[in-house]
């Protein structure tokens, strides 16, 4: 589903991401481990068609920047930045016609549900605090039933229940056959549902391994990200 | 498109309705709008141009100045950073859906017809000033407008052009950064040259400004041949201008429209620089874009105690200016006071020195509305620092003290050395300026205690300005008795600096214990 070939991406003389490649398959989730400034953000963002990169990224066979493939990935930025002036109901309208989505407003409601944020509907964006805004941002990008969606850092400013809903969002949407990228450095809170990891440092992906391959090696998440972490800093 | 007409349309009604439900803000809309308008209606029905009919000259070298300073401050952010029509809701929401990036920009480029909006009607009001001055032509006005117009609308879209071909290799980007500043400092060499031939800022900017290269000169030029329509009526450079301009927008626009873009990541890095600057603005800060900080060895905490916090700021004041205290500000603050000075008619030049200080006192008023306190103030430390709360006010706004001396020193010297003004003058001069930062100082300060926490910096911003004139009430009218009785410059400047003195020393007496916990501090 996700094809990530050779990414690399340079700001000025920095390569923040050096010749990077992965797949996510359908019904699979994803984590994008690593260390502050190892080059997590700037792959999701060339994933998302942000950034000028080299390389090739495919998302159901087209390449990222193309309509096609926008129609069909979401995206979960960093810091929710919405609309101050929107409600949050007219956020997901406005989402339901850029992805020219029909019968968008039952599953819009449930998700506002889920979320706790059904008496809120029309709060405007000013007026929410930073984890409604980001239940807002995660429910716009549910909304349009992605077959691939990444999530950067998507718990911070979470409350417990929306964090727990979240981590249940991700295994339906695994079960419904969504490739999921979750991009972290909060190692516990992936714990439970990964079934890749991909351990950034420096630019570079130094660990891509399957749970069950790391099952079948004894080692866990943690050991191996402190010792390819650990090992790249003693270097 | 729909769904890109759909936030504007939404976002449009959401705001007139957010201004009706508040009661209190709707009141204010209508008080500043009122006064405008009758501002606007008294001015038009006068008999304009009487007062003052400067010559047309002078209009047509002030639109060309005005839009030299206007390009060159948005060009040279725009090479940096990349000018941006858009928001990071729209980076995160509209960027990454299945809309073309050609529709996006198209969205872009009309939310900002919203923004030369507001600008079209900050222009709308200069309209008596204009009217006052110069004999206007019929529809003179409307060109005027057009002027900004094109201006607002040409330059996002210049920098977009220049910042996509700087920002592949940093070498681009440090020339095109060196050709924009030494056009400029050639310019000002001209104009400084000229003036001090002339000495007189008028005939400086009819001269300089009014050359034909200027005139013709690509964008600055052509905007300005559009506003010079106002008082010169239909000449050629008015029409090479219009279709020049015309030719440019209608020309990037169609280019952009319709060339494969791959603009994403060029606006990226300015719409993020955008919304810190929003950010800051509303949390009453100022943000300032790309300014360099000396991290030298030789630069080393000090003091103990209260007094290690005037040592922080000191530190702070050395790591940011260009030579020990002096900065941008110093910088404005004295081009503001002497320019002020050359624009006043001649029959108040006997007094130079007294509008130099006032002009520079109303602007130190300004930036010091923003100052060093502030940000001290919303950090917890300066509160958990074991010491009187006297005493740490007084090393908190201490280094103010020391950068309004040596900014009133550096102003003085100069306004006395170019005005030919005598050793006492410059004194005094230096004394009011230090004398009013002081007031300006502790009556911020006092705010915060009386008023505490106010929603609304616009408001608390409006009310500190309000207070600040009503305690300088005093020192303004002993200024005036003492010109009257005297007739002296230095008697008016001293009284106006010792009464300013005994005011900020009153009110930093008043102000103990803002410093006792966060919550009086506001």
């Amino acid at each position: 589903m996700l094809v990530v070939k050779n990414l690399s991406k340079k700001y000025e003389k920095v390569e923040a991401v050096k010749d990077v490649s992965f797949e996510v398959y359908p019904g699979e989730i994803g984590v994008l481990l690593g260390p502050n400034g190892a080059g997590k953000s700037t792959t999701i963002k060339s994933i998302a068609g942000l950034l000028r990169f080299d390389g090739s990224i495919t998302i159901d066979g087209k390449e990222n920047k193309t309509i096609g493939a926008k129609r069909v990935f979401g995206y979960v930025p960093e810091s929710p930045a919405i609309y101050e002036s929107l409600t949050v109901w007219e956020h997901l309208e406005f989402i339901a016609r850029a992805y020219e989505l029909k019968d968008w407003a039952e599953q819009a409601e449930k998700l506002l549900v889920r979320f706790d944020m059904d008496d809120k509907k029309k709060m405007l964006g000013k007026e929410l605090s930073k984890g409604m805004q980001q239940k807002v941002s995660i429910c716009c990008a549910l909304l349009i039933n992605p077959k691939m969606i990444m999530f950067d850092e998507p718990m911070i400013g979470l409350d417990p229940k929306a964090i727990k809903e979240l981590k249940d969002i991700f295994v339906e949407l695994k079960n419904s056959g969504c490739a999921v990228l979750i991009s972290t450095h909060i190692i516990d809170s992936i714990e439970e549902v990964w079934d890749k990891v991909l351990i950034m440092n420096k630019g570079e992906i130094k660990v891509n391994r399957t749970r069950a391959e790391m099952e079948a090696s004894g080692e866990s998440l943690e050991q191996v990200f402190f010792s390819v972490t650990d090992k790249e800093e003693g270097q | 498109m729909s769904a890109l007409l759909f936030i504007i349309r939404r976002s449009l009604k959401n705001i007139i309705k957010g201004v009706f439900k508040k009661f209190s803000t709707l009141i204010g809309y209508i008080v500043v709008i009122a006064f405008l308008a009758l501002t606007l209606i008294l001015s038009m029905s006068g008999s304009g141009g009487n007062i003052r009919s400067a010559p047309p000259e002078l209009f047509n070298g002030i639109a060309v100045l005005v839009f030299t300073i206007m390009y060159y401050t948005s060009l040279s952010v725009g090479i940096e950073k990349g000018s941006t029509y858009f928001r990071m809701a729209d980076v995160n929401f509209l960027f990454t859906s299945p809309i073309r990036p050609n529709d996006v920009l198209l969205y872009g480029f009309l939310k900002n017809i919203g923004g030369t909006f507001i600008m079209v009607i900050l222009t709308f009001f200069q309209i008596p000033n204009i009217k006052n001055n110069f004999v206007l032509q019929p529809y003179g006005i409307w060109m005027l407008l057009a002027a900004v117009a094109a201006y607002a609308l040409s330059f996002p879209l210049i920098s977009i052009i220049i910042y996509s071909w700087s920002s592949k290799e940093k070498k681009r980007r440090q020339i095109l950064k060196r050709i924009l500043n030494i056009a400029v400092l050639a310019i000002g060499a001209i104009a400084l040259i000229s003036l001090s031939q002339t000495r007189n800022l008028g005939s400086t900017i009819e001269t300089v400004f009014n050359n034909p290269v200027f005139k013709y000169f690509p964008v600055i030029g052509w905007t300005a041949s559009i506003a010079s329509y106002a008082v010169s009526g239909f000449t050629p450079e008015f029409w090479v201008g219009a279709s020049g301009m015309l030719a440019l927008i209608v020309g990037i626009s169609i280019f952009l429209y319709f060339m494969k873009l791959d603009f994403y990541e060029d606006v990226l890095v300015g719409t993020e620089y955008v919304e810190s600057a929003l950010k800051a603005k509303r949390e009453g800060k100022s943000i300032k874009f790309n300014e360099k900080i000396k991290n030298k060895e030789n630069f080393k905490l000090g003091g103990k105690g209260a007094s290690v916090i005037f040592s922080r700021q000191l530190l702070d004041i050395r790591r940011y200016s260009h030579f020990f205290f002096i900065d941008s500000t110093t910088l404005w603050i004295i081009i503001a006071g002497i320019g002020f000075r050359f624009i006043m008619p001649d029959e108040v030049h006997d007094f130079s020195m007294l509008l130099v200080v006032c002009f520079s006192v109303y602007m130190l008023l300004i930036f010091q509305m923003q100052g060093r306190l502030n940000t001290e103030l919303e950090k917890h430390y300066i509160y958990l620092i074991p010491a009187s709360s006297h005493k740490k006010l007084f090393y908190a706004t201490f280094a103010e003290h020391v950068k309004n001396l040596a900014d009133g020193v550096i102003l003085s010297v100069i306004s006395g050395l170019l005005f030919k003004s005598d050793i006492g003058t410059i004194a005094a001069c230096a004394l009011t300026y230090i004398a009013y930062g002081g007031v300006f100082v502790y009556t911020d300060v006092l705010c915060r205690k009386l008023l505490g926490k106010i929603h609304g910096k616009t408001l608390v911003f409006f009310i500190k300005l309000m207070v600040t004139l009503l305690i300088l009430i005093p020192s303004i009218v002993s200024a005036i008795v003492a010109g009257a009785v005297t007739g002296s410059e230095f008697w008016t400047i001293f009284a106006m600096g010792g009464t300013g003195l005994i005011l900020a020393l009153t009110l930093y007496i008043l102000s103990a214990g803002i410093l006792d916990n966060i919550e009086v501090a506001g």
